[in-house]
């Protein structure tokens, strides 16, 4: 880190923040090698041959189950991210200046208020992102040794991990942080504060990602639970009418449920399930679902929300030093 | 406003807290001329650091204008010597260089230091004196043309305030700089000073050259007798015996003893009748 020729603003703010990147260092540092050293141990454990030709990892491969389980930690980890970032802009960053009084310094040097803030955010953005894609590869490798990758994943933590989300949740986290160090002032309530509108706007965001697509719908003979082909993800299903009307499953199992007899005779209840299908007219069943194409649509869609957020905060953030500091 | 001048302002004004709040400084009109070397003083929340922070263009002003030299120009030390605690001395130095491209001189800023300082040490683990001295060792570094500085000297010691009150003149002579320095020790400013600014509840109640306001003003004391036309700064009666500070109109003339008070005299009695002004 020495050897790069740090100027002005910026050697200020490394110097300034060095524990904190020597941490966001040392946690890519670790997680390097604890994934490395689990998949050194998964590959000393030799694969089962099975009667068709095909490999399988052995059921005794305890290093393949650690490193499942690493690679988990390292997606859920990385969710987190986007706010401990915006709590350290706000706090470390932005809001200590002022309630230790060393903005005053900071901004009578030659150095103007807006190069002072652009200089820090910039700084700690590009350390944010380099770290967040160390281990963004890392994770990739990691999980394309244990499945096949072909799919994406839609789960919460693999869907940030894998896509442009995380990257965007970064700098909407810098420009929050950065907007509400400035307003408030104060390190730790800069800090909770940035922490709970961050974890609000990401869980709100979060729940409504998929709704903000329209979804695919398949349709079927009532029978065998109707699946998506391509691994996509399931939002809905349930049954239809002869017009084609929704109906909702748990009616029918309620009402079969409810049937005197059912719990000691299962025939006793099928039949009473078939006669409320029956009754109420169904004739087929539907599947709403987002298929595998959707991925990178949701992802624009999604980031490109938080990057809108991320522009507003940032101007309202210059704003507010502008008005403050001539 | 004459062209030379080093800081001016027209009606300067500064609001805390939005519509309803208090004035910490209200219709400031000065004009300080280049070179000049000027005591702010005034009782405490009379304003001096408010009008301190918007010379350092820290603060936007609520109504009216200062013109100040640019950003780059300025040296201001605040009041509190605000410093980053984890930096060590050689970093907090460094950062001065590496804030003030172009400008920076280390052989000031070491002068400042004058190697009582451990450039190893961390800037939490200095005493407020010594810290003093970095702060001003980085002001003094940038090279200013006009020097801001809050209480300098209220943390040191009596010889360490000796020797870099002297630093600071020999460097300002040298330079031409114009210095602005708040402070409530009197005899710290008595013969560094060449210009006054006095400040009391947000507003300027002397403005000038010491010399012309020491000129302008005559102490007396003699029986009590009528002192028009003269202003009246500060009056005392001991029995017949009156003692008085005066703006003369004229020549002074009556059965007093007149001579001409020294700017602690001058001071002392503007502070004491803002005061009670105020109270």
């Amino acid at each position: 880190m020495s050897g790069l020729a740090l100027k002005g603003t910026t050697w200020v703010t490394v110097r300034l923040h060095r524990r904190a990147l020597w941490t966001a260092g040392a946690v890519v540092v670790l997680a390097g090698a604890v994934i490395g050293a689990l998949w050194i141990w998964d590959a000393r454990v030799p694969d089962t041959y099975t009667q068709g030709g095909q490999t399988l990892p052995a059921r005794t491969d305890t290093g393949r189950d650690l490193l499942s389980s690493a690679v988990g930690g390292v997606a859920d980890g990385m969710l987190l991210l986007p706010v401990l970032l915006g709590a350290f802009v706000a706090g470390p960053l932005v809001a200590r200046a002022y309630e230790s009084g060393t903005y005053k310094l900071s901004l009578t040097q030659s150095v103007g208020p807006a190069a002072w803030l652009r200089a820090k955010l910039l700084t700690v953005t590009v350390a944010a992102l380099v770290t967040a894609l160390a281990l963004t590869v890392l994770y990739r490798l990691a999980q394309g040794h244990l499945t096949d990758t072909r799919h994406r994943d839609f789960d919460l933590g693999p869907y940030e991990v894998t896509g442009l989300v995380l990257f965007a949740q970064l700098l909407a986290a810098v420009a929050a942080g950065a907007l509400l160090g400035l307003l408030v002032r104060r390190t730790l309530l800069a800090m909770a504060a940035t922490g709970t509108v961050l974890g609000v706007v990401l869980l709100v965001l979060g729940s409504l990602r998929w709704s903000l697509l329209p979804v695919r719908t398949i349709t079927g003979p009532n029978g065998d639970m109707l699946m998506p082909r391509d691994n996509g993800l399931l939002m809905d299903t349930g049954l239809l009418t002869s017009t084609g009307a929704r109906f909702d499953r748990e009616i029918c199992w309620q009402e079969a449920n409810a049937a005197p007899g059912v719990d000691a005779d299962h025939d006793l209840w099928i039949t009473a399930h078939e006669q409320c299908l029956t009754r109420n007219d169904i004739t087929a069943q539907y599947v709403d679902y987002h298929p595998q194409s959707h991925f990178w649509p949701a992802q624009f869609i999604e980031s490109g929300i938080l990057l809108a957020l991320a522009a507003l905060a940032l101007f309202a953030a210059f704003r507010v030093l502008r008005t403050r500091h001539p | 406003m004459t062209r030379d001048a080093a800081l001016a302002a027209g009606l300067l004004g500064l609001r805390h807290g939005g519509r309803r709040g208090r004035w910490a400084l209200r219709e400031c009109d000065f004009s300080l001329p280049a070179g000049r070397i000027c005591a702010l003083v005034g009782p405490n929340g009379a304003g001096k650091s408010t009008l301190l922070a918007l010379a350092a263009g820290l603060l936007r002003p609520t109504e009216g204008h200062v013109t100040a030299p640019e950003r780059e120009r300025i040296g201001y030390v605040a009041q509190d010597k605000p410093l980053h605690p984890r930096l060590s001395v050689a970093d907090t130095l460094r950062m001065g260089r590496e804030l003030n491209p172009g400008r920076w001189d280390e052989a000031a800023a070491l002068r400042v230091l004058a190697d009582a300082l451990d450039p190893r040490s961390l800037v939490r683990n200095l005493s407020g004196g010594e810290r003093t001295r970095v702060a001003l060792a980085l002001a003094l570094g940038k090279r200013p043309e006009l020097l801001l500085l809050d209480e300098p000297m209220a943390d040191l010691d009596p010889l360490a305030r000796h020797q870099l009150m002297g630093l600071l003149m020999a460097d300002a002579a040298e330079h031409g700089t114009t210095v602005v320095m708040s402070s409530h020790i009197l005899t710290e400013l008595e013969g560094a000073c060449d210009h006054l600014l006095l400040l009391a509840g947000g507003r300027i109640r002397l403005d000038g050259p010491v010399d012309d306001l020491l000129a302008a003003h005559t102490l007396l004391t003699g029986p009590v007798a009528d002192l028009a036309p003269h202003t009246v700064v500060e009056s005392r009666t001991t029995g017949r015996q009156l003692t008085a500070l005066v703006r003369h109109e004229g020549p002074v003339e009556g059965p007093w003893e007149t001579w001409e008070p020294s700017l602690e005299d001058l001071l002392l009695a503007h502070l004491r009748t803002t005061e009670g002004a105020s109270a």
